[in-house]
């Protein structure tokens, strides 16, 4: 048992080796982390601002401090003139929040109701509605449940995530995910579905009878030009949009749903590696499960059933 | 009815842990798929947030976010601390408080899955066979202090620099990157990504090589030894902060048999030795999870108990104590039961 006190003892200064070399090296200044966040932000929300042609929407960070950071929604591919932001809190007074652009974009103030927001783009001209889709997600407190934001019905033609990512993830490539389609609240059957990555992938999809279409994330970062680029906590994404056409009624609908991806769960990550320390872990417990020769525990035990 | 299904306390405890793994593991199946749908987000237990499925989160990484991105990020930056950046820490210190209120540490012994895991590998290697290893009361206490250390530097410590801009974003949650919790109850969901190694840089190569040495190391320990993991686990120290402050408490009078007995202590999976040669608030020591163990196996009636608001929830009775030690032996062996291997001997060491 010396041996289990001296292995628990040896585990924790061992940890305690990084720890010393990071306290006396310091890796990032807080200037550099901050900007890291905006790059990240950056990342996230996509670089290239001409990988598609369908309308998206995109979120642009500024600001060292996150009390004092401005968010702005940029839009591409859509004259608009306004964002709509609905919150969580479907049935508050901030469920519905009209931005309005300006030079720089629309400014999301600060919002009353943390955790998703959905926002949306409008452009109506000659007989065609145009739509451009997205999410964000919001720290602040009061959070509530998002599903009933996403699945009230806000335009005509939508994409709607079944499920958006939680808190704390994201969409990672060759993971699958499900997007619903509908016509003024109603399935799409066999409807197309286009989807384009920042990354170059162009595909197309299929709704299902249940107007569920299944999109596998693509695996494209290998070709992508940022592939090494440095990021926020060394996390890698890339833009995708997933975008659907629909005639009724003399009128022509297009809705886009984009937002950030990152690699693959596994990327810049070794599973070998992982079960080779998982197992040098029990190799060092191995020994605690040797029998001993001397029983005096046992008779200890045996006294004890005594008692 | 209540009796048949849970003749002891063990076994009500036994179902109660495992009916919590599921809430803790793929609870998020029944709850829904957003955070905001969890139980409280700051469980006083290991509920890792790593496991898309879980039910709730452990409240260390709340912590350790708030130290990094909010509380650190605001004083490398010199601006004043205002309530809008400690709010949010006492909102979810509050939360936690609000849970572990009333239950106090029975999180640890009730609740946490790892411990859960932890005590079913126990049970696995007595019918293994296994010797058990004690720690004795000298070297208990070299261990003990490991608990603080890791609430105090990997917690609390790290993350905070990390947010200071100190040392690298790399250590914003860095007890996260050793918790075998992590590994062991994505595991459980069938997910294999947090037991693969994360090679993006140096500190979370290194983080990660001993969390995953970390994780195999309690796995197999916990064959021979009982909870090993939860003598240095950064929770209990938390929730040792507050176990004060809760009406849920063992209590332990003084008994003259005491002195010649310890079957409590043999039976307490923590080796608190202090449970059998002391009474009072000494009892209730801060490693202490409250399993009630030591209520089950004291052989005199009513010297110890786990008390709501003074009320008895438990109590120990001579007759009690008999018929648990006619199925099991203070250490956890199964007594008439099939061992599977050679039997099991106790070691102590000291």
């Amino acid at each position: 048992m010396n041996r289990l006190a001296g292995i628990l003892a040896a585990a924790f200064a061992l940890a305690s080796v990084p720890l010393a070399f990071a306290a006396g090296n310091p890796a990032a200044p807080a200037q550099k982390d901050t900007e890291n966040h905006v790059a990240h932000a950056e990342s996230r929300a996509g670089k290239s601002a001409s990988w598609t042609a369908f309308p998206i929407l995109k979120i642009r960070m500024s600001g060292e401090i996150r009390e004092r950071r401005v968010i702005r929604v940029i839009s591409q591919g859509i004259v608009a003139n306004r964002i709509d932001a609905y919150s969580s809190d479907v049935n508050g007074t901030a469920w519905h929040r009209q931005l309005v652009f300006d030079l720089a974009g629309a400014k999301l103030e600060k919002q009353l109701i943390g955790g998703f927001h959905w926002l949306a783009a409008r452009e109506e001209l000659d007989g065609r509605v145009l739509v451009a889709s997205t999410v964000h997600y919001s720290t602040e407190r009061s959070a509530q449940n998002p599903t009933a934001m996403f699945m009230r019905q806000k335009h005509e033609l939508e994409i709607i995530p079944q499920p958006y990512p939680r808190e704390h993830s994201r969409y990672r490539a060759n993971e699958s995910w499900k997007f619903l389609v509908r016509f003024n609240g109603k399935p799409l059957v066999e409807q197309k579905v286009h989807v384009e990555t920042a990354n170059g992938t162009h595909t197309e999809l299929s709704s299902d009878t249940r107007g569920m279409v299944t999109l596998v994330m693509p695996d494209d970062f290998m070709d992508a030009k940022n592939k090494n680029s440095a990021h926020d906590h060394g996390r890698r994404g890339a833009d995708f949009v997933l975008a659907t056409e629909h005639a009724e009624g003399g009128i022509s609908y297009l809705t886009a749903f984009n937002a950030s991806y990152g690699p693959d769960a596994f990327d810049q990550r070794s599973l070998a590696l992982g079960l080779g320390f998982t197992l040098l872990g029990m190799f060092g417990a191995a020994p605690l499960l040797r029998q001993r020769k001397t029983a005096k525990a046992g008779t200890e035990t045996t006294k004890n059933e005594d008692a | 009815m209540f009796k048949t299904l849970f003749p002891t306390l063990t076994r009500l405890r036994f179902t109660i842990q495992l009916l919590m793994l599921f809430v803790t593991v793929y609870g998020g199946a029944l709850l829904g798929s957003y955070v905001v749908d969890r139980i409280s987000q700051t469980l006083p237990s290991l509920a890792c947030a790593f496991d898309k499925q879980t039910g709730d989160h452990c409240i260390l990484i709340v912590n350790q976010h708030q130290l990094h991105h909010r509380i650190g990020e605001a004083l490398a930056k010199a601006q004043e601390i205002t309530y809008k950046v400690f709010i949010p820490t006492l909102v979810s210190v509050g939360t936690f408080f609000a849970m572990f209120f009333f239950l106090n540490k029975a999180f640890c012994g009730w609740v946490c899955p790892m411990g859960t895991v932890q005590e079913i590998v126990y049970r696995i290697g007595r019918r293994l066979g296994r010797p058990l290893h004690r720690f004795s009361q000298g070297n208990v206490g070299r261990v003990r202090p490991i608990k603080w250390l890791m609430l105090l530097v990997l917690v609390l410590g790290l993350p905070l620099l990390a947010g200071m801009g100190t040392v690298s974003n790399d250590f914003g949650d860095s007890y996260c990157q050793v918790c075998p919790s992590r590994i062991a109850t994505t595991l459980l969901t069938a997910d294999t990504e947090q037991i693969a190694l994360r090679t993006s840089s140096g500190i979370n190569f290194f983080f990660g090589a001993l969390g995953n040495a970390l994780f195999g190391f309690v796995i197999i320990a916990a064959l021979a030894v009982r909870q090993p993991f939860c003598r240095i686990c950064p929770l209990l120290s938390w929730n040792a902060l507050f176990q004060r402050l809760s009406p849920m408490q063992l209590v332990k009078r003084q008994n003259d048999k005491c002195d010649k007995c310890s079957v409590c202590e043999k039976a307490c999976p923590m080796d608190i030795h202090e449970i059998g040669r002391e009474h009072g608030r000494k009892a209730f020591h801060e490693d202490c999870t409250l399993c009630g163990r030591c209520v089950e196996y004291c052989p005199d009636s009513g010297v110890i108990q786990i008390k709501f608001f003074g009320i008895p929830l438990f109590k120990s009775s001579r007759e009690s104590y008999k018929q648990r030690v006619k199925l099991e032996t203070p250490e956890g062996l199964p007594k008439n039961k099939v061992i599977w291997l050679a039997p099991a001997k106790e070691s102590q060491n000291g």
